[in-house]
């Protein structure tokens, strides 16, 4: 306690040292002058009597020496007096502190964002209790039929079956979502849209999942498939305004009422991180309430064909002990004979389904979409951090070698080695903060954008550990050449340092022949940057110039699900026909249709056809379902035949439209017209092609238009539980939507607008990773010239400087101007060219890796190589150049006067 | 003639706090007199190494400063025992009159136990 307060008081003798130096001075003449007075009264005269007073005192300088030691902690004194001379010495260099500082910013603050976005994706598990224990269940093969994503789905008897295994599974949970995108809700008047998921009971508890507020779900509520929802938090708050008195009160899901039971524990968005669960319903038996938003009307259902419906997806938790293997091995004999029941006996060649796991990590969904391009920005990130680093090896090691004459006048004039290395220590430490902090306000915002960018803004933050690794790469690259001065003076004898002026200072060959190294390595690394950001900046060029066979500007699109209000497909169509009707009339509005497979998400629906009362040869096919006019509309020409029209109704002649690729490939070399397609949907009369339409994109703008495709009037196919409506505008298309919501309101106020967007924003999202990747490598790029350039001009300006002596000599003996240009000019770029030789083949490598993403570019493309050389030379030209003409326009008898 | 006797460190401390309770408010230049009356002039200490425990006794808090005047009207920084000081005090008396107690304990034993 004392000890503490004692310290207390030193920090502030620290801070206030000057008050009491002059008031310790103050009491000490006060004393001496008291005794000289009392020695007086004895009979001293008074010269004698103050004499004597201060040697019985002995030695003033002494007693206040010990109390200054006292009053202020030593350590603290010197650091801050470190800090006050180092702030003074990088001020000094105002502009070489400022290139250091926002360079290792930049290079801190990209790794940041980067390497925290692939550990999202990639490595981090999910946010719930022991995840290591949780595993994904996938079966190799699906029989029967599938609706999910690929191999994750389940049946709902083999669920039933698998969770009854508690010697494998603690828990074992399912879920899926209500449909493949956002479903319809409405809490009050307004409908809008959000992530449903339908879960077994123990969905939450099995997870470890606690409540907010209100209760969770349990096993009784999945068995009675209650109406009951719980809301995820982040849900509850943006939308109910975090207000606790919703629990019990009604929640509309696709037109059914449900009832609010509680809030999940803030956090939690489901299992799949690449989709954000919004509201969560037990497991639903209602045709209306589907998995995967599977029409009410089809065959398939939860329970009904509960034996071959794969629609569920799993995740178990493995019991204590139990190893993935083991589970495994346990669980097959179970899994075998509950995966079969729905199909019976399998034939010989059949694949027979096997149980596998994957773990709970990272982005489930998204990590087959993300993996590559994360890891080829993580090299070009990793790429820019290297070049950053050497540039701030660099310019600290030009600016040490300046500094080299006031250290060893330092140490001549008794500072000792630990003195000088706290010093230089302390001012690398102030130039990595500073980058450091910035770096992190930086990265933060990069982050912020690349989610933005990836849309999987939920799980992503900076990552703390990914900042402190960046943070020590760079404090060690400022450490080691920070320090540099500091070996070479306590290596090198003081007086050559000493002697040397700045016009003769000895160049140390070793020491010039590694920063031109680091120059060379540093172009090459840009370089290999500047070639991927031309290969991808032309793949994104080439995908924008894509010929989609849809005029997309000017159609705007949105969805609609009206099947609580229609409840059959001839009341979806009267719905529809009237919808158009109105729509049609809209002013702006110049022509509208349906689409019931919206063009441009990345899917597609896929069927087998037989043509012309064929018994057998399936002919695999894509297909649509489509209103009047859709070529018209979407702007596809009909190259022969004609387009629907308002006849082609429910009892109407059965028609079809196919386009040029199934012509070509089903019915070549004769007329397609009449010839007649048979589809498994309907079983009584097959269709018949009455329009051969010109190929368009269907899944995407990569859509290779290989695969033969059909379009089906919409009410000739029904199933029609969800549409998209096509409306053409000469003006904005998103300019139209103001006007389609209030026509909506009054039309159908409870259906919300389904992911209304134009359709070129559609399509544009189906290349959205290919424009990320552009953009960030272009930024890169730019980033690493700009490194570059600084790196050059800093090295090349500090070397000019000390050349400026033997410049003047050479100017006096009658170098030209243009001569000595190219002396400087010479050195920078022939290092330029070391760089750009080495680069090439990096750059080579680099393309290979790139050879994926890339569309329509070959990875050896000549016009980003000749490009990237271009960028290249034209920045170590004007990097070099300043200098070289500083260097030029020197005054020989000034040079030659000086020091 | 007995040989003036330097102080140790840390008993100047206590000698410090005793003179201020002794006398109360006291300068540092009447603390250095005391001391060395009390002793009977037998301890020398050079004045100036009081300062520097003065000051570590302010840190510590067991004395407070103030400036007043002297009773020769001159202008000195008087110290005050404050309550942890009498506190400090007080033990620091009995822990000094305990190691004396043992020392003279010892050195009157003798030595015919062995």
């Amino acid at each position: 306690m004392r000890a503490l307060r004692r310290t207390w008081n030193r920090l502030l003798g620290t801070l206030f040292g000057r008050r009491r130096e002059a008031e310790l001075a103050r009491e000490l003449e006060a004393h001496i002058q008291m005794q000289a007075e009392d020695n007086q009264r004895l009979g001293m005269a008074p010269a004698a009597a103050r004499r004597a007073a201060v040697l019985k005192f002995g030695g003033v300088e002494a007693a206040k020496e010990s109390c200054r030691e006292q009053r202020g902690l030593p350590q603290l004194d010197l650091l801050l007096r470190d800090l006050r001379y180092g702030l003074r010495q990088l001020r000094r260099s105002a502009g070489l502190t400022v290139v250091v500082v926002l360079t290792l910013a930049l290079g801190i603050g990209a790794n940041t964002a980067v390497f925290s976005a692939m550990n999202a994706v990639l490595l981090r598990y999910l946010p719930l209790p022991e995840p290591r224990r949780l595993v994904y269940l996938n079966s190799t093969v699906q029989y029967g039929s599938q609706t999910g994503d690929g191999d994750s789905s389940l049946t709902e008897y083999l669920f039933e079956q698998l969770r009854t295994q508690r010697r494998v599974f603690a828990d074992l949970v399912a879920f899926a979502p209500l449909g493949s995108d956002k479903v319809g809700v409405r809490y009050g008047k307004e409908p809008e849209e959000a992530f449903v998921d339908m879960v077994s009971g123990d969905f939450f508890s099995g997870l470890g999942v606690r409540s907010a507020l209100g209760r969770q779900f349990t096993l009784e509520d999945e068995h009675s498939h209650a109406h009951l929802a719980v809301l995820s938090d982040i849900w509850w708050k943006r939308r109910l305004g975090g207000d606790p008195a919703v629990i019990g009160r009604p929640l509309y899901i696709k037109g059914v009422p449900f009832t609010i039971a509680g809030v999940a524990a803030a956090g939690f968005t489901g299992v799949e991180h690449g989709r954000v669960s919004e509201i969560w319903i037990p497991l639903q038996s209602d045709p209306y309430l589907k998995p995967w938003g599977t029409a009410a009307q089809g065959s398939e259902s939860l329970y009904g064909s509960a034996l071959s419906w794969w629609c569920l997806k799993t995740m178990g938790r493995l019991a204590p002990g139990v190893s993935e293997k083991q589970a495994l091995a346990e669980l097959g004999p179970v899994f075998q004979r509950a995966a079969l029941a729905g199909v019976g006996e399998l034939g010989p060649k059949q694949e027979r389904a096997r149980l596998y796991f994957t773990s709970a990590r990272g982005i489930d969904g998204l990590r087959d979409d993300f993996e590559r391009p994360l890891r080829v920005l993580a090299v070009m990130v990793g790429l820019v951090l290297a070049i950053a680093c050497a540039n701030v090896a660099m310019l600290l090691l030009a600016r040490s070698a300046a500094r080299q004459r006031e250290l060893s006048l330092r140490m001549a004039l008794g500072g000792s080695r630990a003195r000088l290395f706290r010093q230089l220590f302390t001012e690398s430490m102030l130039l990595v903060l500073g980058g450091g902090a910035l770096g992190w306000l930086f990265g933060l915002w990069a982050t912020r954008a690349l989610a933005a960018w990836t849309r999987l803004s939920v799980s992503l933050a900076p990552d703390r550990s990914v900042l402190i690794f960046t943070a020590a790469v760079s404090l060690l690259t400022a450490l080691v050449f920070g320090l540099a001065p500091w070996r070479s003076v306590v290596r090198a004898p003081i007086g050559l340092a000493l002697q040397a002026s700045a016009a003769t200072a000895f160049q140390d060959r070793a020491k010039l022949r590694s920063g031109q190294l680091v120059v060379a390595l540093q172009v090459a690394l840009c370089l290999a940057l500047l070639v991927g950001a031309g290969l991808l900046l032309q793949t994104l060029r080439n995908l924008e110039a894509i010929d989609l066979g849809i005029r997309t500007p000017g159609l705007l699109v949105f969805g609609l699900a009206p099947q609580q209000r229609v409840r059959s497909d001839a009341g979806a169509v009267r719905f529809y026909q009237a919808l158009i009707a109105r729509l049609r009339i809209l002013p702006g509005v110049e022509a509208a249709t349906l689409m019931q497979h919206r063009v441009g998400t990345g899917w597609s629906w896929n069927a087998s056809a037989r043509l012309d009362g064929a018994k057998d040869g399936h002919l695999p096919m894509r297909w649509n379902a489509v209103g009047a006019d859709y070529f018209r509309v979407l702007g596809t020409p009909v190259l022969h035949g004609r387009d629907f029209t308002e006849a082609d109704a429910a009892a109407s002649p059965k028609v079809v439209i196919v386009d040029q690729v199934f012509a070509e490939r089903y019915l070549p070399a004769v007329d397609p017209l009449g010839h007649q397609v048979a589809v498994p949907w309907a079983k009584t009369s097959p269709y018949v092609i009455v329009g051969v339409a010109a190929n368009s994109k269907y899944t995407g703008v990569r859509d290779d238009n290989r695969k033969p495709t059909a379009y089906f009037p919409y009410e000739q196919v029904g199933g029609l539980e969800t549409m998209n409506v096509e409306l053409r505008t000469a003006g904005k298309p998103a300019a139209l939507l103001p006007a389609v919501r209030r026509l909506m309101a009054g039309f159908a106020p409870e259906l919300p607008l389904l992911q209304p967007m134009t359709q070129e924003e559609q399509f544009g999202q189906s290349f959205s990773l290919e424009r990320v990747m552009a953009r960030l490598s272009v930024f890169f790029a730019l980033l690493a010239a700009l490194l570059v350039a600084t790196g050059l001009y800093g090295t090349l300006a500090y070397k000019v400087s000390r050349r400026t002596a033997e410049v003047g000599v050479r100017m006096a003996l009658g170098a030209q101007r243009r001569q000595v240009l190219w002396l400087v000019l010479r050195g920078s770029l022939a290092v330029s060219l070391a760089g750009a030789l080495i680069g090439l083949p990096l750059a080579a490598a680099g393309a290979r890796l790139l050879r994926a993403t890339l569309y329509g570019v070959a990875p050896g493309d000549p016009w980003s190589f000749a490009a990237a050389l271009a960028g290249l030379a034209l920045v170590a030209v004007a990097a070099s150049l300043i200098p070289a003409r500083r260097a030029a326009s020197v005054d020989p008898m000034a040079a030659l006067r000086c020091d | 003639m007995t040989e003036k006797r330097d102080v140790w460190q840390g008993t100047l401390a206590l000698m410090v706090l005793k003179t201020l309770d002794a006398l109360g408010p006291q300068h540092g230049y009447g603390i250095a007199r005391r001391i060395e009356q009390i002793s009977d002039d037998l301890l020398a200490i050079n004045h100036g190494t009081l300062y520097p425990v003065l000051l570590k006794l302010e840190q510590e808090g067991a004395i407070a400063a103030h400036w007043a005047a002297s009773e020769n009207n001159r202008k000195a920084k008087f110290y005050t025992l404050t309550k942890a000081g009498r506190r400090q005090l007080d033990s620091a008396a009995r822990d000094w009159q305990q190691t004396t107690e043992i020392i003279a304990r010892f050195l009157a034993a003798g030595g015919e136990a062995r």
